[in-house]
């Protein structure tokens, strides 16, 4: 894999930065698509957050002053985007944050790519219950397996914080599915 | 026996209390331990269409073009079309600004009633109920200002009756029921 600093270079400079670009994307496409996948769930508004990820890091990474790695800065953007877009559809629905996430979770059943099980939608309809905070820490770390001092990066929080976040998540996750 | 069972009898390794926290966390947050004995599922049943990667990349540069604004390059005619049509427009816009100002200026008398009630309403004024009572005195206020309804002391009456569980506690006198 190329290294963070050369790849940086190469997207500041217009003669690399074509090129530079298309590497940066494959590199990261699909970590990203999947950290923003299980915020919104569904694929079509997964692949919008993610092009308009990456089109505003393209457009934007002139301005990276390299304070914090390249990917954590990736991801913070694509965090934003997605809790953005999740923001956005519920105002245009005139609906809550939570009545729209009930809603997205109970479209699950409905869509084509989503084969997961009964307790798969289960677990869904937990982690929708969650405040915003835990819903990411518990993706990150649950499923996308990532260390505690890298979501503290991107979420800007303490690594104690998450700790304890990931720990009640995980508590009241399991309390829903063991519930009925 | 020595019922003063001090901190001496018993000790800690050192540095014990300093790690505790951070041994703690670790302990709660322990996905091994968690996921062992969790009913987690860990697979989430999310999938994706065929080769949506493999496009993903030309998509995105597609959007990028998109978003790059259309340089259209003026000749001399053009330039001059475009600023006789905006002499004429300004014109328009003049004459039209004009004419209203002389014939409907705004009065406060002008205003609907239902105006101004839609403001007072809609408009966060930022006072809170003390300071509007500071402006405007008591003596000057009735009750029939701000309610369309009459109360009757009767009604007052029912309404404490009904929602306080024991209407001798409020010491009333020269009440009627």
């Amino acid at each position: 894999m190329i290294a963070e600093e050369t790849l940086l270079n190469e997207l500041k400079q217009l003669e690399t930065q074509a090129k530079a670009f298309e590497v940066l994307v494959n590199t990261y496409k699909e970590r990203l698509y999947w950290h923003i996948r299980r915020i919104v769930l569904n694929h079509d508004d997964t692949d919008d957050v993610l092009q308009n990820t990456f089109i505003k890091v393209f457009k934007n990474i002139a301005g990276f002053k390299g304070d914090s790695k390249l990917y954590s800065w990736m991801y913070r953007i694509a965090t934003n985007e997605a809790l953005t877009f999740l923001k956005k559809k519920s105002n245009k629905l005139g609906i809550s944050n939570l009545e729209l996430q009930d809603k997205i979770v109970s479209n699950l059943q409905a869509d084509v790519y989503f084969e997961g099980d009964e307790i798969q939608l289960k677990l869904q309809k937990a982690i929708a219950t969650l405040p915003e905070k835990q819903k990411l820490v518990f993706n990150m770390k649950y499923y996308q397996e990532m260390k505690y001092e890298e979501i503290s990066e991107i979420l800007n929080t303490s690594v104690g914080g998450l700790k304890a976040s990931y720990h009640l998540a995980v508590k009241k996750v399991e309390t829903y599915l063991k519930g009925d | 026996m020595n019922k003063k069972n001090n901190k001496k009898n018993f000790k800690t390794p050192e540095g014990y209390f300093e790690g505790f926290s951070d041994r703690l966390l670790d302990r709660m947050s322990d996905t091994k331990g968690n996921q062992e004995s969790s009913l987690l599922p860990k697979s989430d049943g999310f999938m994706l269409p065929d080769g949506y990667f493999d496009s993903l990349n030309k998509n995105i540069q597609e959007k990028l073009n998109d978003e790059v604004p259309k340089v259209i390059t003026l000749n001399r005619w053009h330039k001059f079309y475009y600023y006789a049509a905006a002499a004429v427009a300004a014109i328009v816009l003049l004459t039209i600004g004009i004419r209203t100002n002389v014939s409907e200026e705004q009065t406060f008398e002008g205003l609907a009633k239902t105006e101004i009630e839609d403001y007072f309403n809609n408009t966060d004024l930022g006072l809170s109920s003390y300071e509007i009572a500071e402006v405007i005195s008591v003596d000057e206020l009735e009750i029939s200002d701000i309610m369309d309804n009459k109360i009757e002391a009767e009604n007052i009456i029912d309404y404490l009756d009904n929602s306080i569980e024991n209407i001798e506690e409020l010491n009333l006198t020269d009440y009627e029921y």
